[in-house]
């Protein structure tokens, strides 16, 4: 199957005029997009990851054919946005920020009624649709179908937006920080549904600059910084490329045999193991691997510990975090 | 796909939705067309009589025609505040992206979206005036106001595209520029609703040809005075009403393309 967004060296520059003085404006451009490319197959959660100003938004808008590319190729659904906009908006779900976009004098059905419309969804179809949505987004449950918009909560308003993008069903969505502002047990419903859905066959595009999320829900994730995209795979690859050392540390019961017999015994295992105790008087065996090797060397120690009759209470497994990839990628600490 | 009756009918959806939801705008909205000719003849009684206004205007009754005109050129004219302002309000409240989504051509959704809420002005004009008109004429008075109605929501037709345009161009500024503040006063003037076109200069004499609210200020001056002899004068001017629709439209769509290529590239939405 082909991919369902295809983006090929995208580039966009907003042209901005700023004021110096009372007449005179003074042209900027800002380069948002200086080459952007990567695909989103049917079926994956793709995360699009990056600071402050780095392009997000403005890619989903070219997808979303409200924002036309300087140059570039990119096609949703197998159309071009900018020669084929009908039929690609035809066949996506977008959500913006999550914050405003709907009418401030009609409830929440009446406004997704409203959309559903635009979308040319009628009748039965459209109440059932409609019914549906406000359920499985939890708008039912929390009162807020009936109630008018202006009286929503940011937390009513991101589900809504959701539900507007989710009405014809369409293969590809596209949302730009779908969980903004959203209570953890709230953002965690919504990833596992953007989840359900890729495991429906769907394209989800997701920008987000929350690290935390980003791991927890995209198969793969690009991470775009200043209008380009540094680094794109799977989240494990990614984390490999940046750090290759993986740090393990097992905390263990007191050994029978005394520490330095465990040490030695050990270090026929691994030869750089090491053996200490905690400042709380903890003993801990600690050593360091090759990333992706982890899990080989922590079932060997076990094991030898285990033939030493000493008791494991915890194995701690520091992997770096997307955010430490971040971070080393970008040179920027971000949000999460 | 979507298309244009989908659009509509959406719009007519929300616009009972508003409504219902706001009860107070209902009933201002049949209000204030008293309140307007209230303030029109305030002042004109201050500045003279109405005998004389009549004179000056050449109509037999005064009260209903300004009523009459006024309110139709008013009403023709709003569908440039419908569509520059449903435009510039869903910018502002984030709606515009969304509705823009719609699969469907941009100025179809920008027209058809508006359209709803320029038809309710006249229509729910219309029916605010027919009590004066009843009061005034009798039965005749409504038929009149009817057929005004009418020739009011045909004279919107052609200001259509060029309204689309001039949202387009409000959106392409990003600026909530007054484009409307000084277009509209010149439209009024143009069109003979408060002096006759005669009194004009030369240059303005001919741009108010090209005006489509100068015939249906034409046909509503006709129908108010019901003088049969001008009924051929009645069917020129709707003849320029169409005229001057198609015109406007086409030259309007082929200008659109270009138009929402440029917002588009700009970053405007
Ligand atoms: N309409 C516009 N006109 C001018 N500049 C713009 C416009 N929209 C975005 N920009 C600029 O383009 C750059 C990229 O913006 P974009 O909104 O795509 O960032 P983002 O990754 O979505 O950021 P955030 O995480 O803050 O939402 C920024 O420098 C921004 O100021
Ligand atoms: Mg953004």
């Amino acid at each position: 199957m082909s991919s369902a967004v295809q983006v090929e060296d995208v580039t966009k520059n907003y042209t901005t005029s700023v004021r110096k003085g009372l007449l005179r404006r003074e042209k900027r451009v800002v380069k948002a997009l200086k080459g952007v490319s990567f695909t989103v197959s049917y079926g994956e959660v793709f995360g699009l990851l990056g600071p402050n100003g780095a392009g997000k938004t403005t890619t989903i808008k070219i997808l979303a054919t409200l924002l036309i590319p300087d140059s570039g190729k990119a096609t949703v659904c197998g159309y071009d946005v900018v020669e084929d906009p009908e039929m690609v908006r035809d066949s996506i779900g977008v959500t913006l920020t999550v914050e405003k976009g709907f009418f401030w004098k009609l409830t929440g059905r009446e406004n997704l009624k409203y959309f559903g419309m635009l979308r040319g969804l009628s009748g039965k179809k459209l109440n059932e649709r409609v019914n549906d949505l406000l359920e499985t987004l939890g708008l039912n449950k929390l009162g807020a179908s009936d109630r008018f918009y202006e009286e929503y909560s940011l937390g009513m308003k991101a589900r809504l937006c959701l539900a507007r993008a989710l009405l014809t069903d369409p293969p590809i969505l596209m949302l730009d920080e779908p969980t903004l502002g959203l209570d953890p047990p709230s953002a965690r419903e919504i990833r596992n549904l953007l989840v359900m859905l890729a495991r429906n066959r769907k394209a989800v595009l997701v920008t987000t600059h929350n690290m935390f999320e980003a791991e927890l829900i995209c198969d793969r994730v690009a991470i775009i910084d200043e209008g380009r995209i540094i680094s794109i795979g799977p989240v494990q690859e990614l984390k490999r490329r940046v750090a290759d050392k993986i740090a393990v540390d097992i905390l263990v019961s007191n050994p029978a045999i005394g520490l330095e017999i465990m040490r030695k015994r050990l270090r026929t295992v691994i030869e750089t193991v090491g053996v200490g105790v905690d400042e709380r008087g903890g003993v801990y065996v600690r050593f360091t691997c090759r990333s992706g090797e982890e899990d080989k060397m922590i079932a060997d120690v076990i094991k030898s510990l285990g033939d030493l009759k000493v008791r494991i209470y915890r194995v701690n497994v520091e992997e770096p975090t997307l955010e430490d990839v971040f971070i080393s990628l970008t040179g920027k600490a971000g949000e999460a | 796909m979507v298309d244009w009756r989908d659009i509509l009918k959406a719009q007519l959806f929300s616009t009972v939705c508003w409504y219902r939801n706001n009860k107070w705008m209902l009933i201002t909205t049949f209000v204030w067309p008293y309140l307007m000719v209230g303030t029109i003849f305030g002042i004109g009684m201050a500045l003279g009589s109405l005998e004389e206004y009549a004179e000056r205007v050449g109509v037999v009754n005064p009260a209903l025609y300004l009523l009459a005109s006024s309110a139709v050129a008013m009403s023709s004219v709003y569908i440039m505040y419908s569509i520059t302002g449903f435009v510039l309000e869903n910018r502002w409240i984030g709606t515009l992206p969304y509705l823009l989504l719609s699969p469907a051509k941009t100025h179809t959704v920008i027209v058809f979206s508006s359209l709803p809420d320029a038809l309710t002005s006249p229509v729910f004009t219309a029916i605010a005036i027919i009590p004066a008109a009843v009061y005034f004429e009798g039965f005749t008075g409504a038929l009149r106001i009817f057929i005004v109605l009418l020739i009011t929501i045909l004279g919107m037709l052609p200001l259509m595209g060029l309204s689309v345009i001039m949202a387009s161009t409000i959106l392409f500024l990003k600026e909530e520029s007054n484009i409307m503040g000084s277009v509209v006063p010149f439209i009024l003037l143009v069109s003979g609703v408060y002096y006759p076109i005669e009194v004009l200069p030369r240059v303005l004499q001919v741009i108010s040809q090209f005006v489509p609210v100068t015939y249906v200020v034409e046909a509503t001056k006709i129908v108010s005075t019901y003088l049969t002899s001008e009924a051929r004068m009645l069917m020129v001017a709707l003849y320029m009403i169409g005229l001057l629709t198609v015109g406007y439209n086409l030259l309007a769509t082929l200008a659109m393309t270009k138009v929402e290529r440029a917002i588009k590239s700009k970053g405007a939405l």
